[in-house]
């Protein structure tokens, strides 16, 4: 029958269970922000440096090869090493493209609840402040993925396969430390959009403060450490924390002064729990004045 | 049977304020369609129960159950049951209706298809069919409010929730809103609170009526027994020296409040004659300049119940009374 001929009805049929509520929200975000001609773009443009380095693997994993045609040095070889270091580019590159990506879809995701007042709607509903906040995380954490875990395991699975189980099982370290290391920085990445967008109404500018926020910490301690004269500083600076847990998990040298790498765990830690707190403080169905 | 929400001695605050002092109340019955009329002046504390009620509030002291649920311990299975139109403008405002109502449909715990089906059927129930593809930011007022109550009942609660649900709407709009309303505890057997400050809806909806006032109950009445009693409200508006009507009125089983020097409101048992008026006004050398009959008597209980008529002497024994009329 006709829906409009049927009548209301009330619904007695089975429920979904709560994993499938939790992916209610993500699932229409993702409809509505891939809807966006931008957004695609952008996901496109992020692959092409995934497929420089899958490019730069088979050369590197053909060197002798290519270098014995070509005669150069086998010197330089050693210079096409697939190592720590080669996986620490690929990701700082990787990473603008997933700042970019958390600048543009990340306001859109409280603002607009916040602007029409539709949290009491959600609140209402099976859906405490947590879930609320997870489904948004998940939300950019589904599209970031998109543009550094996925392609990050694709190039490290495209090195196994050409290098073979011998280096696997010399270098397994740089995949458990790439995806951890993506892990940490998109939940930051994902912590600053998401509260840029509940406290700020307007997406551009929303936008801009996910952007600011690891520039005017990068300031902050940039200042600190030339005023007092120590790396200490750099502890308030998010992004080059993660810099430092990505170098050091990835295994290559950290700097020999100012702090190790258990007080930048310590602080990007920090950094999460009073991202946090800023954004539970302003995700509520009421607004209480006392 | 288990009571729709049942309060025990609920506490509130809000920051330093104490909103809700100390409320106690069983209303409505679980399953029987039974529509609740939440009433009182500005800053009562009707959105803070209702809040409450939907666990966005922790009590500080007391409890509140609806369905015989905890709603603050068991607030997501609470929730699960309840649907909530709230006040204020509530939407996602690029969503056309049906996404909108797909989305709250799914948070509900409709499955995908389910939900789309419903939101569709909703959508036609509330008078938006036409105008499910639109985005809900340009609708009408009226039409938002539509929308809000598709959102509430989109799931089939067994408790809906309104509050003010007829504001902003033309005489039609809120014909067909309160026909709604109805329609949903009389055929589809849901449980309506209603928190309304428009008397008459609430008169015309509901089947009990609690009134609120400072943060406490001040009344508390079941509208079909007020209705089944058959009294009559009669308006009288005297010159003289009209300090002793009261006691008059008393004396021939009426009861009657002074709204101001020389109007009265009255209420005249079945028994009655209305010509007993006449008679004791005579006696009393007082001189009748209009006698009108009221229908509306929740304004009556409302008015009586916040304290804007000046109760007489003989009727303050029935300030509060529970369950019965003024």
């Amino acid at each position: 029958m006709a829906v409009f001929r049927r009548g209301y009805e009330r619904y007695n049929g089975p429920l979904t269970g709560t994993a499938a509520r939790l992916l209610v929200m993500p699932r229409f975000a993702w409809e509505r922000i891939l809807s966006h001609r931008f957004v695609v773009v952008l996901l496109m443009a992020s692959m092409f440096w995934p497929l420089a380095c899958i490019a730069f693997i088979y050369v590197s994993n053909h060197a002798d090869t290519l270098l014995g045609a070509t005669g150069v040095s086998s010197g330089f070889s050693k210079m096409l090493e697939i190592n720590g270091k080669f996986f620490n580019v690929f990701m700082s590159v990787q990473v603008v493209f997933g700042m970019i990506l958390a600048a543009v879809a990340g306001p859109g995701l409280i603002a607009p609840d916040l602007a029409n007042n539709g949290l009491p709607l959600y609140f209402a509903r099976p859906l405490s402040r947590w879930t609320y906040v997870l489904s948004r995380m998940i939300v950019l954490l589904g599209l970031l993925s998109l543009v550094t875990l996925i392609p990050g395991l694709l190039v490290f699975g495209m090195q196994v396969s050409m290098a073979g189980t011998t280096w696997l099982s010399n270098h397994w370290s740089i995949g458990g430390a790439m995806v951890f290391g993506f892990l940490l920085w998109m939940v930051i990445v994902s912590l600053v959009a998401i509260t840029s967008s509940a406290y700020v109404k307007w997406r551009v500018v929303a936008g801009a403060l996910v952007l600011a926020f690891f520039f005017v910490t990068a300031g902050a301690a940039t200042i600190v450490n030339q005023v007092l004269r120590v790396q200490w500083g750099s502890l308030f600076n998010p992004g080059y924390a993660i810099g430092f847990v990505w170098s050091a998990t990835l295994g290559l040298e950290p700097p020999e002064d100012g702090p190790g790498v258990y007080q930048y765990v310590l602080s990007l830690s920090v950094t999460i729990v009073i991202l946090g707190a800023i954004l539970m403080r302003k995700l509520r169905p009421v607004e209480v004045v006392s | 049977m288990t009571p729709v929400v049942s309060i025990d001695n609920l506490h509130v605050h809000l920051g330093r304020r104490e909103i809700l002092q100390g409320i106690t109340c069983r209303l409505g019955a679980s399953g029987v369609g039974k529509a609740i009329g939440l009433l009182g002046p500005n800053g009562a504390g009707k959105s803070t129960l209702i809040q409450t009620l939907l666990g966005f509030h922790k009590p500080s002291a007391g409890s509140a159950q609806i369905l015989g649920m905890d709603c603050h311990k068991e607030s997501a299975k609470v929730k699960a049951a309840i649907g909530y139109m709230p006040e204020n403008d509530s939407f996602i405002a690029d969503m056309t209706a049906v996404s909108f109502l797909r989305l709250m449909g799914e948070i509900s715990g409709l499955p995908p298809a389910a939900a789309l089906e419903k939101a569709h059927e909703t959508l036609f129930h509330v008078g938006l069919g036409e105008a499910r593809y639109r985005t809900v930011g340009t609708y009408s007022l009226g039409m938002k409010q539509m929308a809000k109550l598709a959102q509430a009942i989109i799931h089939g609660p067994q408790l809906v929730i309104l509050d003010e649900p007829t504001n902003g709407l033309d005489p039609a709009a809120r014909q067909r809103m309160l026909v709604l309303i109805k329609e949903m505890k009389e055929q589809h057997g849901m449980n309506v609170l209603l928190c309304s400050h428009l008397l008459r809806d609430v008169e015309e909806v509901c089947d009990e009526v609690v009134i609120l006032k400072d943060g406490k109950i001040v009344h508390q009445a079941d509208l079909e027994a007020e209705r089944s009693t058959n009294r009559r409200f009669v308006q009288l508006e005297v010159t003289g020296d009209d300090r002793g009507f009261a006691a008059v009125l008393h004396e021939i089983g009426a009861e009657g409040v002074s709204e101001s020097a020389g109007n009265w409101r009255i209420v005249l048992p079945k028994e009655i004659e209305i010509g007993a008026l006449w008679r004791i006004t005579s006696r009393e050398h007082l001189r009748i300049t209009k006698l009108a009959y009221r229908r509306d008597s929740l304004e009556e209980i409302f008015l009586k119940a916040v304290g804007h008529l000046r109760p007489a002497p003989l009727a303050t024994t029935q300030e509060a009374p529970v369950h019965g009329g003024i």
